[in-house]
């Protein structure tokens, strides 16, 4: 039993290693993350949180699809989210209110990851929140540049 | 969302009422709370230190189980220090209580005289008279019938009976105070795992308000019981400071008692008072005016203490309004007495944050309409298969 490794014990910790934010942490270290995380199971077309709301943390999706839609936009889905992706990251920064509405597309698992939470985990294990941080600020950074690129097409057709 | 309507007369009709229903059944039940509240006390003294340990790479459990060792030999420690000098003061109280006695009627007829000497309508005392003769024949005492030896012998008559009560009363709570470290312990160890556990049961609706409620309800007590201890200690250095000047004996033992007799507001501070002017009256008998002084420095204290340190520590923490915090001060303290003067302020504290944001809950009709949407949801799904064609 000793000998079994880390990753057969824990099926979750498994699928928490697939998501890009946890992807440099070893198991023990996911362990740490996990006993943060909470776990929510959304049915399909239910709301997560919406455009306005004030945000408390970050959405991590473990199984089914989550879209984004934003009132007044002429694009009908802004973004969708899959298993491994994350959204509403910002929240997990500054307590600034949600741009967009999240829906669940189909029966969807996601564990959420408080602010509070997290502040704690970077006075308590700063080697992992570091790690995590630094994940989600290349995360923020690809985004940025997917919007200056839409950006420059959007001109570029104009 | 509606803020004006969350925090509204109605809501803090329901906070007052929910605080005094609240103090009446800890009022009951005080057994249990008091070894909860010294629990919750002691967690916030030790989380930083676990979170400490937790940073140098021991997990949780390991952390707790050492901070909480290293504390109970710490306390076992102190608690080897004092209790041959509490019980030795214990003992030579019996003893001392007349001394205690004769020394604080002295202060009040030497008060009294001063005054009767600039306020007509305040009687001089009555002569003090000399001690008992001794009658030769038959070698008892005679004692004069004076009013003052009625008060006095009344005084130590109750003291004597009433020493036996606190004895036995502390008896009492020695069994709820022996679950303090054990709560300790648990509240260290499983209170995230705890805080999941009720998060569990909140609807996908309410779930990050409710995240948001813990986290204000925890923050709020926190940082009420950390800005008391800082309280407790700034009193204790000032007044033992004082003390130490006035060159009272043990000054910092007392300024620590009187320092923990504050929590019991106003009669805590009295009794401090009171204890401190004794003390000094019976230690320093040949000089009149020390007692004075006594009662000037503890005068000076609390000002220092309600004018500077209680809005830098609790008063910042629990962010109420003066009047609101007197106002409740007395309102527990008719409700449920001492132990209501006590809980009222932590208990107010963590109803007040939690019935504004119940109130922007219950308010907020979007969450409603959301909630009751995925009500229909589940509904929908439970019935999917049960008019389907065969």
């Amino acid at each position: 039993m000793f000998f079994r490794p880390a990753t057969s014990r824990h099926p979750r910790l498994n699928l928490l290693k697939s998501v890009v934010l946890f992807k440099d942490l070893s198991m023990h270290e996911l362990g740490v993350v996990d006993n943060l995380l909470h776990e929510r199971r959304y049915l399909a077309d239910e709301v997560i949180f919406d455009e306005g709301e004030e945000g408390q943390g970050l959405f991590v999706v473990l199984s089914g699809r989550v879209k984004t839609t934003r009132q007044g936009s002429t694009r009908g889905v802004l973004l969708e989210f899959g298993p491994g992706s994350f959204f509403g990251e910002v929240a997990l920064l500054d307590q600034s209110v949600r741009s967009a509405q999240a829906r669940a597309v189909e029966d969807t698992l996601i564990v959420s990851l408080f602010r509070a939470e997290f502040y704690s985990l970077l006075q308590t294990n700063s080697a992992i929140a570091s790690r995590i941080s630094f994940q989600l600020a290349r995360a923020l950074a690809a985004r940025l540049r997917q919007v200056i690129v839409q950006t420059d097409q959007h001109h570029g057709s104009a | 969302m509606n803020r004006a309507l969350a925090s509204g007369p109605i809501v803090w009709f329901g906070i007052i009422v929910t605080t005094c229903l609240l103090l009446l059944v800890f009022q009951t039940a005080l057994w249990l709370v008091m070894p909860v509240l010294l629990a919750i006390v002691c967690y916030y003294i030790m989380s930083p230190c676990v979170n400490l340990a937790m940073s140098k790479g021991l997990t949780r459990a390991h952390a707790v189980f050492i901070v909480t060792v290293l504390f109970c030999i710490f306390l076992g420690m102190v608690g080897w220090i004092v209790t041959p000098k509490i019980s030795e003061a214990f003992n030579g109280w019996k003893d001392k209580q007349d001394a205690y006695v004769q020394d604080g009627e002295k202060i009040i007829r030497g008060a009294q005289g001063t005054l009767s000497k600039y306020l007509f309508f305040i009687h001089p005392p009555a002569p003090q008279l000399p001690p008992p003769a001794v009658n030769r024949r038959s070698s008892t005492p005679v004692v004069p019938v004076v009013p003052s030896d009625d008060i006095k012998d009344s005084v130590a008559k109750s003291l004597n009976e009433h020493s036996s009560d606190i004895a036995l009363e502390l008896l009492h709570w020695i069994p709820s105070l022996l679950l303090v470290p054990y709560l300790t312990y648990f509240f260290l160890l499983d209170g995230p795992r705890f805080k999941r556990f009720l998060v569990q049961a909140i609807p996908n609706a309410f779930f990050e308000k409710t995240l948001y409620l813990l986290y204000r309800i925890e923050d709020q007590m926190r940082r009420y019981f950390q800005g008391l201890l800082a309280l407790t200690a700034l009193d204790t250095i000032c007044l033992g400071a004082g003390l130490w000047s006035l060159g009272i004996n043990a000054p910092f033992l007392l300024a620590t008692v009187a320092a923990v007799l504050a929590w019991l507001p106003y009669l805590g501070s009295i009794m401090g008072c009171v204890m401190v002017v004794l003390v000094a009256a019976h230690d320093v008998p040949d000089n009149p005016f020390l007692p004075y002084w006594a009662v000037g420095l503890f005068i000076l204290v609390r000002l220092l203490d309600d004018f500077v340190f209680l809005p830098l520590t609790v008063g910042r923490s629990l962010r109420m309004h003066p009047l609101v915090t007197v106002l409740m001060i007395l309102l527990g303290g008719a409700v449920a007495g001492i132990s209501g003067l006590l809980l009222v302020m932590p208990v107010l504290g963590v109803v007040m944050v939690a019935g504004q944001i119940i109130g922007e809950l219950v308010t907020d009709e979007r969450i409603l309409a959301r909630h009751r949407h995925a009500r229909e949801l589940s509904r929908l799904r439970a019935r999917a298969d049960l008019y389907a064609e065969r």
